[in-house]
């Protein structure tokens, strides 16, 4: 049997699995707003029902055996000790009992219980209503009253000098807040009708006592209310009920809760038997990386609406964190393109464009005003400083890499000195006690806080874009691209494409590799500052050391070499790495809770394409 | 006398002179915030814990692969040994030599596919060895948080912390089951009588070479006045008291210098020869029929089993570690030591890996102290030396590209005439 008969074998089999799951996910996922669905959450809500007062039950079996041990140990003369311990066996002794009987639900008459149970919901439903339009009534009335305390709260602050921390949204106390006749009215309706379920409870487990019921109550009331939540979180949470002990649903209940994650796996199985069959032709087209990373971020896509986290918000945050970093990734096409290879110098301009931003804070220009100051501080502080840097690189062609990487490490590790003792006076800047600038600058609404973020944002559901982000990315990009076309971009790239060549055909090496790094610095600082803006804080300190290596492998991941890229590899790179690591972290958190592999998997990533890029500039060294 | 061309000397030797210059400087100022005999008891402690791994760096220099920044990979291959050492509740120099004992399969095994790895990437070697570093870091975390303690698990106490994931960030030696000073508390003496030992030693050998006729009277000579004039130093109070603090772990020296013997003992087998031959010329040692690949992953091998090996002493000094940082800084501080004592890129002995690495370490000690007196502040200090660090690799990789480039122009200069 051939290669290309078994692929595709194995990718017909793929798509006739999917094709079955399809159908049945199809057909199971609009009941779930039918009629099966909501018999099938009366019966699991019965059923928990049950299962919750069982346990409760146990409980009361218990406390009788505890309080019986301790009586017999106590007559026959046992200090406390001996009677706690006797206490403690029995309590062992009961739990063990009853550890292991799975009581069969469908055995019981719920005939007493059920149109209780109906009612009971009913009556609490009407009461929860009625709190919770009392509560907002109240909420409404005392807003202003609320906002006047916080406004005059932070005045008092700001007087005094201290410390004032975002705005916060204004909370009304609600201690205040007393229940109307009403709600009391509803609640002595629900009471009664708790009754009649008590007593249905009680005629199916006699054992059951006053006790027992009241420290049930509000467990069963958690159960029997539905306040309008839909079928998934009903089944989930009845099946999460109960001490943990699931309740046993019928395979239609479980077909209808899973029935959009069989329609994704359907999705998921098509995507695999189409990467299968066309696998060489991908692999050629895209190459290896792109398609590991490609087939990452796909899988991360299906196993986010697996966990049912929420696709588009996360899809939104990959979108912000491209636009984000987009800029800085761009800075590395005129260094590549001019024959300086992957300017991991960058930190350089990244540099420049934090002294920047650190100015229009010192001088106080707010929002628009202040980004554009920056960026021009920035880029002059970046034009002279990337002048110097292409003059140190034209004297050491052909191993800039290395150099580039530990020129950027020093100039980061200089700055942190610089940090210490620069003479900014902003107390927004300094360290109130102790010397030099803070770690992290956070920026507000007097800065230029989110000013492309918010500019012309809309939502499209709970996807928002970033409408002045991206626009001002394509902008760089579209001028970016114009340069290129320009005569000194042709001129550039033939440069960096090989530069034996060009020097033969009369263009000045020397002159390229100079623009192409001051480019490069340029947009760098012009990067950091599009970062800062978004994320809301300025990183100082040794926090730019490793961006050179993100955007680095940013476009080397869109399909750029050491020496020829295209601005569709910063776009996709960019999207690709920081869709992986954005949809990486809350997937990685479900799989293991609390971990901090979204890092690891960002260390790995980024590194490991830069080497993969490294053994395709081939075995020698270009110079 | 031979002319001596000071200009040259001046400038080939240009970063060891300026950090000289640079830690005078530093030491004048720190000597008000903390006594000259305790820099120099901290300077013994760095030395011995730090000297190997430096010299680890020598056999890929000299086979043209530049500085091994990738020996970080076998700092971790030693920590691997050393958490199962302690797991396993070896403690004690038995458990020193397990370790080491592990780390020489694992480190040898990566040695191995870094070599493999760098050969794919001939004339960006450093580079990739730094970024192999990092790669490599991620690796090691994904072992260490999701591996370990949670796969395999593990059962000595401290190694993991319920509520964390993985293993425990720091990994303490200083308990019963670990190692601490297993190697410097084998015999430790006070400075003069180390230096009584170290120079009767070498007195003996000078005589015996004066006798078998090895070496020039003349040479020999001014050792002995040399020794004897230290000696002789030793004597004076003031001098004295400043070794007061110094006390010397023999062993741990010992295996310094067992590490120099085997250093240069190496270069004169027949696989040093091509290990020279290789960092000088890829193309002509090919063509002599040398097995270029083979020669350089066999370089790399032995640097990481070395850097294992140096990761070790280290440990064994500090007492714990950082188990998700104590190797990151390896490759920089280790690198930026031996640039500091005049070795280049494509050249460096034992003599250069030792000045530097006391260069390098004296700042390390001294720069905090001058930062606060200079500018009342420490932090300036941490920063200056992390730069310098930095700044050491910077240049010297400058120095040498340009050089390189400065060659390459001659030469053509040369064709065209």
């Amino acid at each position: 049997m051939t290669k290309n008969k078994a692929r595709r074998i194995v990718a017909i089999v793929l798509v006739a699995a999917a094709i079955v799951m399809g159908i049945a996910g199809g057909i199971f996922l609009p009941q779930r707003n039918g009629e099966t669905a909501r018999a099938t959450t009366e019966e699991l809500r019965i059923r928990t029902l049950l299962d919750v007062t069982g346990d409760g039950l146990v409980e009361t079996y218990v406390k009788i055996a505890r309080d019986e041990a301790m009586k017999v140990t106590k007559e026959a003369g046992g200090n406390m000790a001996a009677r706690r311990e006797a206490a403690n066996k029995a309590e062992e002794e009961t739990r063990a009992l009853y550890a292991n009987t799975e009581t069969d639900y469908s055995t019981i008459d719920t005939s007493a219980l059920a149109p209780a149970v109906a009612e009971y919901a009913a009556r609490l439903e009407v009461y929860y209503n009625l709190t919770s339009d009392a509560e907002q009534a109240y909420i409404d009335a005392h807003m202003a009253e609320a906002e006047a305390e916080a406004e005059a709260a932070r005045e008092a602050k700001i007087a005094a000098g201290e410390e004032v921390g975002e705005e916060k949204p204004v909370t009304v106390d609600m201690s205040g807040f007393v229940a109307t006749p009403e709600m009391e009215a509803a609640l002595a309706d629900a009471d009664a009708a708790f009754e009649d379920v008590a007593a249905a409870l009680c005629g199916i487990y006699p054992a059951l006592d006053d006790d027992a019921l009241k420290t049930l109550k509000p467990t069963i009331t958690s159960v029997v209310l539905q306040q309008g939540e839909s079928f998934t979180d009903l089944y989930d949470r009845y099946m999460a009920a109960g001490s943990g002990k699931a309740v046993t649903a019928p395979t239609k209940a479980w077909l209808i809760r899973y029935a959009d994650d069989l329609l994704y796996g359907a999705m998921a199985l098509i995507v695999a038997a189409v990467i299968i069959l066309f696998y060489e032709t991908l692999s050629k087209k895209l190459g290896i990386p792109r398609i590991v990373l490609g087939v990452f971020f796909i899988l991360l896509c299906f196993l986010c609406l697996w966990f049912d986290l929420s696709l588009a918000t996360l899809l939104s945050n990959s979108l912000v964190r491209m636009g984000m970093n987009a800029v800085m990734v761009l800075a590395m096409v005129p260094g590549i393109q001019c024959g300086i290879s992957l300017n991991l110098g960058l930190p350089i301009g990244l540099v420049a464009g934090l002294i920047g931003g650190l100015c229009t804070i010192e001088w106080g220009i707010p929002g628009v005003w202040g980004f554009v100051v920056a960026i021009l501080v920035g880029c002059a502080i970046a034009a002279i400083a990337g002048w110097l840097y292409a003059q140190l690189l034209n004297r050491l062609k052909g191993e800039e890499m290395s150099v580039t990487t530990y020129v950027g490490f020093s100039i980061v590790s200089l700055m942190c000195i610089a940090w210490l003792v620069l003479p900014f006076q902003s107390l927004k800047l300094r360290w109130p006690m102790g010397t030099g600038l803070r770690n992290t600058i956070g920026l507000d609404s007097n800065n230029f806080k989110h000013v492309l973020d918010d500019f012309l944002a809309f939502d499209i559901g709970s996807f928002t874009v970033p409408t002045g982000l991206l626009l001002f990315m394509l902008l760089m990009c579209f001028l970016m691209w114009l340069f290129t076309r320009s005569k000194t971009g042709v001129a550039m790239s033939a440069v960096g494409n090989n530069p034996r060549f060009a020097e033969a055909t009369g263009i000045n090496v020397d002159k390229m590799r100079v623009i192409g790094t001051v480019l490069s610095t340029v947009l760098g600082a012009i990067g950091i500052l599009v970062y800062s803006q978004s994320y809301g804080f300025m990183q100082l300190y040794t926090a730019p050391r490793q961006m050179g290596f993100i955007a680095a492998s940013a476009i080397l991941i869109g399909g750029a070499s050491t020496s020829r890229c295209k601005i569709s590899h910063v776009l996709i790179g960019t999207f690709l790495f920081q869709g992986v690591l954005t949809l990486g972290m809350p997937v990685a958190n479900v799989l293991v809770p609390g971990s901090t592999i979204s890092e690891t998997l960002r260390i790995l990533i980024s590194n490991g394409i830069i080497l993969y890029a490294l053994t395709k500039s081939g075995g020698e060294s270009r110079a | 006398m031979r002319n001596v061309n000071w200009g040259k000397l001046l400038r080939e030797n240009a970063v060891t002179i300026m950090f000289i210059l640079m830690t005078a400087l530093c030491l004048i100022f720190s000597v008000e915030q903390q006594p000259l005999n305790f820099v120099l008891y901290e300077l013994f402690g760095r030395l011995s814990r730090n000297a190997f791994i430096v010299l680890a760096l020598i056999i890929p220099i000299v086979a043209g692969m530049g500085i091994n920044f990738a020996i970080t990979i076998g700092a971790m291959a030693a920590q691997i040994a050393v958490l199962w050492v302690i797991e396993w509740g070896i403690s004690g120099l038995p458990g020193m030599l397990l370790a080491a004992l592990m780390t020489v399969p694992l480190a040898a095994f990566f040695g191995f596919l870094i070599g493999k790895l760098l050969n794919k990437m001939k004339g960006q070697e450093m580079i990739g060895g730094l970024i192999l570093g990092y790669f490599a870091n991620g690796l090691y975390q994904l072992l260490f948080l999701f591996i370990f303690g949670n796969l395999i698990p593990l059962n000595a106490p401290g190694l993991v912390i319920k509520g964390s994931t993985g293993v425990a960030n720091t990994i303490d030696l200083s308990t019963e089951r670990g190692f601490k000073y297993a190697l410097d508390d084998l015999w430790k003496v006070d400075f003069g009588t180390a230096m009584y030992i170290l120079f009767g030693v070498l007195a003996v050998i000078t005589i015996i070479m004066l006798i078998t006729k090895k070496m020039k009277p003349v040479r020999g000579g001014v050792y002995l006045g040399v020794m004897a004039a230290a000696v002789g130093l030793y004597q004076i109070p003031v001098v004295a008291s400043l070794f007061s603090m110094v006390k010397v772990p023999m062993v741990t020296f010992m295996v310094v210098g067992v590490l120099c013997l085997f250093n240069t003992g190496l270069l004169r087998t027949r696989l040093g020869q091509q290990f020279r031959a290789v960092g000088q010329n890829r193309t002509v040692a090919n063509a002599s029929g040398i097995n270029v690949d083979k020669v350089r992953v066999i370089a790399i091998m032995i640097s990481t089993v070395l850097a294992g090996w140096g990761q070790l002493i280290f440990v064994q000094n500090m007492g714990s570690f950082q188990t998700y940082g104590a190797h990151e800084q390896v490759g920089l501080y280790a690198g930026a030591a031996i640039l500091v004592g005049g070795a280049g890129i494509r050249k460096a002995t034992n003599g250069q890996a030792i000045l530097g690495c006391i260069l390098f370490h004296l700042l390390f000690i001294v720069a905090p102290a001058a930062g606060k007196s200079l500018f009342g502040d420490a932090a300036i200090g941490e920063y200056f030396r992390v730069f310098i660090s930095y700044g050491v690799i910077a240049a010297a990789l400058v120095i040498h590209a340009w050089s390189g480039v400065q060659k390459k122009k001659t030469a053509k200069e040369a064709l065209s005439e």
